[in-house]
């Protein structure tokens, strides 16, 4: 039992590894920090984190930008650049 | 030293703070503080300390005409704060002994974690008495992490210890499954992080083309299409609106060398004042002796700003560039202005 386990999970380690690399690689702070092995409890951790900053950041932009869509007049030249700009 | 709590001395110390409250009655009743009055309840204190064997109190009574009343409460609960987080630290670990005890004894499958042991010994040290509080309590709830060790399963520390963090990332990782959608569909750890990696990016795209959209309908459009039209010049300064003011300023250096213009300036206001402010901030950069610090960039900014936009960019520029002085100009009759411009050289 023991050997079919470690030979499937042997496989899946090393997907894991690979995937939870990329993961660190995609975190804003994990370039300057070394060691991937050690903390993959604290590599989650900081994902769910950096999850819900993304998540923040996105509703903060999407309100700015449905704010700056309401006031901006629909007549002005600037309001025509914007939605040429938006459109491509 | 550490049974204060026990009964008789708790009443000594109790009779001695009585004592010490009358003293300091005495000291209170005094306007002008007695120099023997205090000496001595200075001493009956070191004695009363000295009588504890302990340090306790020393902190707030070595203070010295405030003492009074602080002493009663403060002394004592600060001895209490002193000697709490080793009284929690105790019984935290006897009850881990008692729980590691219980396991060998019974041949029962519970476990106490040692990564759990330490996170409470390096939770309870803290000084504040109510976090001391709270977290002495959360130390009692998650001070052991009931590691199930199966029959047959090892049930050393280093086993245990990777049980922990096992558990531990599985539990992360249900977290994230709640965090990101989609994902509960996904069974096994690669599906889920291949999920997770996916939906990372997907956000980081997302905040990328929403930060774009802003920095394109911002107020400060103009500049954006300059910073195209040059070559990203201005690629910081005219992103987000916040630094107008910074922008306002090496413009404002500009103004000296406005008003040396004058010979140009006279023959546009002799040739009609409509149009002026433009014509002469279009001039600028062309001035003959362009005196201070003057930056380039920001100069040919405003140039192209006036052919592509038109006016309705332009006013937008002019009056936050130009605080008030443009707007003088546009406003301001042509000859007052000139009387002005010349007073001014």
């Amino acid at each position: 039992m023991s050997s079919r386990r470690s030979s499937r999970g042997s496989i899946s380690e090393e997907e894991i590894n690979e995937l939870i690399s990329k993961l660190q690689s995609l975190l804003p702070n994990s370039r300057r920090r070394g060691s991937s092995q050690a903390s993959t409890t604290k590599l989650l951790k900081e994902t769910c984190n950096y999850i819900k900053s993304l998540h923040r950041e996105v509703d903060d932009l999407s309100d700015r930008l449905s704010d700056l869509m309401s006031t901006m007049d629909h007549n002005s030249p600037g309001a025509e650049i914007i939605r040429s700009i938006l459109r491509s | 030293m550490a049974q204060c709590g026990g009964g008789d001395v708790s009443r000594h110390r109790k009779g001695h703070l009585e004592t010490v409250e009358s003293l300091c009655q005495g000291l209170l009743d005094d306007v002008m503080l007695d120099d023997d009055k205090c000496r001595a309840m200075f001493g009956y204190l070191q004695e009363w300390q000295q009588d504890m064997g302990s340090n306790m109190c020393y902190g707030s009574l070595g203070e010295p005409p405030l003492v009074p009343e602080p002493s009663n409460g403060s002394g004592s609960s600060g001895g209490f704060r002193k000697r709490r987080p080793e009284d929690a630290k105790g019984e935290s670990s006897s009850v881990c002994k008692r729980q590691r005890g219980k396991q060998q004894q019974q041949g029962q499958e519970r476990a106490k974690a040692v990564g759990a042991r330490k996170k409470a010994e390096a939770a309870s040290p803290k000084d504040s008495p109510a976090t001391s509080a709270s977290t002495v309590t959360a130390g009692q709830k998650t001070d052991y992490i009931h590691v199930r060790a199966r029959r047959g399963q090892a049930t050393d520390s280093h086993s245990l210890a990777e049980r922990v963090r096992r558990e531990r990332i599985s539990e992360r990782m249900r977290y994230l499954q709640e965090l990101v959608p989609g994902c509960n569909k996904v069974t096994g750890k690669a599906g889920m992080l291949d999920e997770i990696i996916n939906y990372v990016q997907s956000l980081q795209k997302q905040v990328e083309f929403l930060s774009m959209k802003i920095a394109a309908s911002n107020p400060v459009v103009n500049f954006n299409i300059v910073e195209d039209l040059f070559g990203r010049q201005l690629s910081q300064a005219a992103c987000n609106p916040a630094t107008l003011p910074a922008m306002t300023l090496p413009m404002g250096q500009v103004e000296p060398s406005c008003l040396q213009m004058s010979p140009l300036q006279q023959m546009q206001t002799s040739a009609g004042s409509s149009g002026f402010g433009l014509e002469m901030v279009v001039s600028n950069p062309y001035s003959p002796a362009p005196a201070g610090p003057m930056s380039v960039p920001a100069g040919a900014s405003v140039e192209p700003c006036l052919n592509v936009n038109g006016a309705a960019g332009w006013d937008i520029g002019s009056h936050s560039l130009f605080s008030g002085f443009d707007a003088s100009f546009q406003s301001v009759q042509s000859d007052c202005l000139l009387d002005n411009l010349k007073m001014e050289m």
